[in-house]
């Protein structure tokens, strides 16, 4: 039970400085960085073949299940020719490639150990140029894991981490000093993080994180390019920290929650652009920490839609130099909050004469040219006192919280300063992007349910009138 | 309601006495209610004013086609909380108070029947009636969101209808007890909207005050909160429908982490405790007092 309060006390905390508790975390095993190999010596049945294999080979296994742990040590392509089942019998590394130019493809790699010390992982690549293609990676501790694999591509494969309590699981995915990786079309999921360490120009993109810690993690990482990509139930969406020249577009970040539970987190990151991404039920949509750092390029954010988030954007108060127009703020219980106080006058909300679509804009359109007549500012009493005091959000929604804005409104002496100003508020959203190909459910089942409510509630005002009461009806 | 007649009712004659009598007697009482002005108003108003929500939600979003039900459930839900407990309040305040008040009282008491069994098919009467309001406002703005296109699951509407039925007979319940304790149905009536009044803001007001003031720790925030029905039925929906209590901020993450499943449990038992404790404290005053 202390522990318990002790985490709910570290929770509270983390709303004020999420970033710095996370990061030791993967600094630690990973600085020392490559460990010992545990694949051992006595070779396998595949392992035997590969042996024998002249460099440059392509090698088609048979399928079946192999309890083995394999080492490819020389150029070679190596193909499943049916489901072949690669099986770590929970110990150690499965996998290991310390030769470059290897191909990996269409495998399935499982059970691996679950020591945290020494990272046990399905794949991992100690070599550059390595393509790892088409795998089912399963019950694993750490997934696919670069070391020094520059110019590798890493396609189609699906990740999938042990059921272990979040602190004790690995990294479905990891790139450390493997630059101009390419990472497309994977999905990972119940994993810690999927994450890039030290990696310039690696492209990211059409891949999809589900219920892990991080769904895509930026650790000193340039000139990468996030695109088409999906992180669902996640703490965290995609987290950036101290990286420069992040491209970020057409990525849905959905329903990341809980203690951090950003969409797209930035924490110390320059040169950023966020362009037609979306954001869904996060605790907060955007989260921004001190980014961008050096003033002298703004950070873009524009085209973006942000939907029923507890927090469209998070700013700290250091927030600075962000540029944020064009976007779609749609029902976030508060569109913009700063994280404790100040105001947010060194951001702008609007480039020449687009500011963004405000769900809870009042203001109107005479001359009908798209964007609203009064400059739209947000000041409620109740948001104010919230960023300040975060555990008055336990009144959200109830009448009391209406009186308090109520107050706000018509008492100007406690009437809050605006903390920003949208001087060209959009009157139409701007076209969604990254909206989901198509939504399976429709309106019938609400429609039925609320039919039901009603004769349901009708059928109980008939039940007095029924004629059937006989000498009762004489009332 | 000027005159009853106890006479056995062919549907009813299977039934031990007992049981026979409540149920007549919830009968005489959903009768009374649904032919009432107050019935008929409260309903109205919490239908339409559901509607005007449902439709204020369903623009807001600005034709996207992205719609957050979990702005129209904090709609709904701050609905619910101001009109169910008044409604369930000033019905629960007239029922004893008002027949007292006419010597009704006394030509009920003068019958086989005891004092429970009165309380008992008021109770059941008046919850009927209220259950009718609240489906029927509910219900129709599940149909307004559905044809403004909204995709969403009807549990989330079966949930808050249900908790909302909950939250209806607390207040009721509480209700009747202020109406066997009053003399005249009008001093009963005002107690019930003073309470009501409390209950909605001065309680809320109050709480917010002292976190602020005396810097409240969430835990003993989310205690204090529990005390409140209202704040249990609002916690309770947003944990049924949204199965985040997170958008409460810290404290809402401190009831999930500490007590994670066991919070439907925790709020089905405030709940109850409001239905049962002030009926059994109305049940106890109402046998012990002259029915003049």
């Amino acid at each position: 039970m202390n522990r318990l309060r002790l985490l709910a006390a570290v929770a509270s905390l983390l709303a004020c400085v999420p970033a710095q508790a996370t990061q030791p975390d993967h600094a630690a095993p990973s600085a020392d960085a490559p460990t010992t190999s545990t694949v051992p010596t006595t070779l396998g049945e595949i392992g035997r073949r590969v042996a024998a294999a002249e460099p440059g080979a392509t090698l088609v296994i048979e399928p079946g299940v192999y309890h083995e742990h394999l080492r490819l040590t020389k150029p070679l392509t190596i193909r499943a020719g049916g489901k072949v089942i690669i099986d770590g019998g929970g110990s150690g590394d499965i996998v290991e490639i310390t030769g470059p130019d290897v191909t990996f493809q269409g495998f399935t790699v499982r059970n691996t150990g679950i020591d945290l010390d020494k990272e046990n992982a399905a794949i991992r690549v100690l070599a550059p140029r390595a393509v790892i293609k088409d795998n089912i990676v399963e019950d694993v501790l750490f997934g696919i894991d670069l070391r020094e694999a520059p110019d590798s591509l890493i396609s189609n494969n699906r990740i999938g981490g042990k059921a272990l309590d979040i602190a004790r699981r690995g990294d479905g995915l990891r790139l450390w000093r493997s630059d101009r990786t390419i990472v497309e079309d994977n999905v990972i999921h119940d994993g810690r993080d999927a994450i890039l360490w030290y990696s310039k120009g690696v492209v990211v993109r059409r891949n999809t994180g589900l219920d892990s810690r991080y769904g895509l993690h930026l650790m000193f990482s340039d000139d990468v390019t996030i695109t088409d990509n999906e992180f669902t139930r996640n703490s965290v969406g995609i987290y950036l920290m101290y990286s420069t020249g992040v491209e970020i577009a057409g990525n849905r970040l959905i329903q990341n929650r809980g203690p951090s539970g950003y969409g797209l987190g930035l924490k110390e990151t320059d040169r950023f652009v966020v362009r037609g991404n979306l954001m869904v039920g996060n605790r907060s949509g955007i989260y921004i920490d001190g980014s961008p750092l050096a003033p002298d390029v703004p950070g873009e954010f524009s085209a973006n839609t942000l939907a029923g988030n507890d927090v469209g954007i998070t700013f700290l108060p250091s927030a600075r130099g962000n540029l944020i127009y064009a976007n779609n703020f749609i029902d976030n219980f508060n569109q913009i909050a700063v994280a404790g106080r100040g105001n947010l006058d060194a951001n702008q909300f609007w480039k020449g004469d687009a500011g963004n679509f405000w769900s809870d804009y009042t203001g109107y359109d005479q001359n009908h040219d798209g964007v609203g007549d009064f400059v739209h500012e947000s000041a409620t009493l109740f948001e104010d006192l919230m960023d300040r005091e975060p555990s008055l959000r336990l009144f959200l929604f109830s009448p009391a919280q209406q009186a308090v804005e109520f107050v706000g409104r018509a008492v100007p002496a406690v009437r809050p300063e605006p903390k920003f100003t949208d001087e060209v508020p959009l009157m139409r959203p701007v076209p969604v992007a990254a909206l989901p190909a198509s939504s399976s459910s429709t309106r019938m089942p609400l429609a039925a349910g609320g039919a039901i409510l009603v004769l349901f509630g009708s059928g109980l005002l008939r039940l007095v009138r029924d004629p059937a009461g006989g000498p009762g009806g004489a009332l | 309601m000027t005159t009853l007649s106890l006479a056995p009712n062919p549907a009813l004659r299977s039934p031990p006495s007992a049981l026979r009598n409540t149920l007549t007697l919830a009968r005489r009482e959903l009768r009374d209610a649904v032919r009432s002005r107050w019935f008929l108003l409260y309903t109205l108003a919490f239908t339409v004013l559901g509607l005007a929500v449902s439709f204020v939600s369903a623009a807001g979003t600005g034709g996207s086609g992205l719609s957050g039900f979990g702005r129209t459930t904090a709609g709904l839900v701050n609905l619910v909380l101001l009109v169910v407990p008044l409604m369930a309040l000033s019905a629960g305040a007239a029922s004893i108070a008002s027949d007292r008040e006419r010597g009704m009282l006394s030509y009920l008491f003068s019958q086989p029947m005891n004092p429970s069994e009165l309380l008992l098919g008021k109770f059941l009467g008046l919850a009927a009636a209220l259950l009718a309001a609240i489906s029927l406002g509910l219900g129709s703005c599940a149909l307004i969101l559905a044809w403004k296109g909204l995709r969403t699951n009807p549990q989330s509407m079966f949930w808050l209808c249900g908790l909302a039925f909950m939250l209806a007979l607390g207040m009721l319940s509480v209700g009747m007890l202020i109406s066997t304790l009053a003399r005249r149905a009008s001093v009963a009536v005002g107690t019930g909207i003073f309470v009501w009044l409390m209950l909605v803001f001065v309680s809320d007001l109050a709480l917010m005050a002292g976190a602020v003031a005396l810097r409240l720790r969430i835990e003993t925030l989310f205690a204090a909160s529990l005390v409140n029905p209202l704040q249990v039925f609002k916690m309770w929906s947003l944990h049924a429908v949204d199965a985040n209590l997170d958008v409460l901020g810290p404290a809402g993450l401190y009831a999930v982490e500490e007590y994670g499943a066991l919070l439907h449990v925790m709020f089905a038992g405030c709940m109850v405790a409001w239905v049962v404790v002030p009926l059994l404290l109305a049940s106890v005053v109402l046998s012990r007092r002259s029915p003049l």
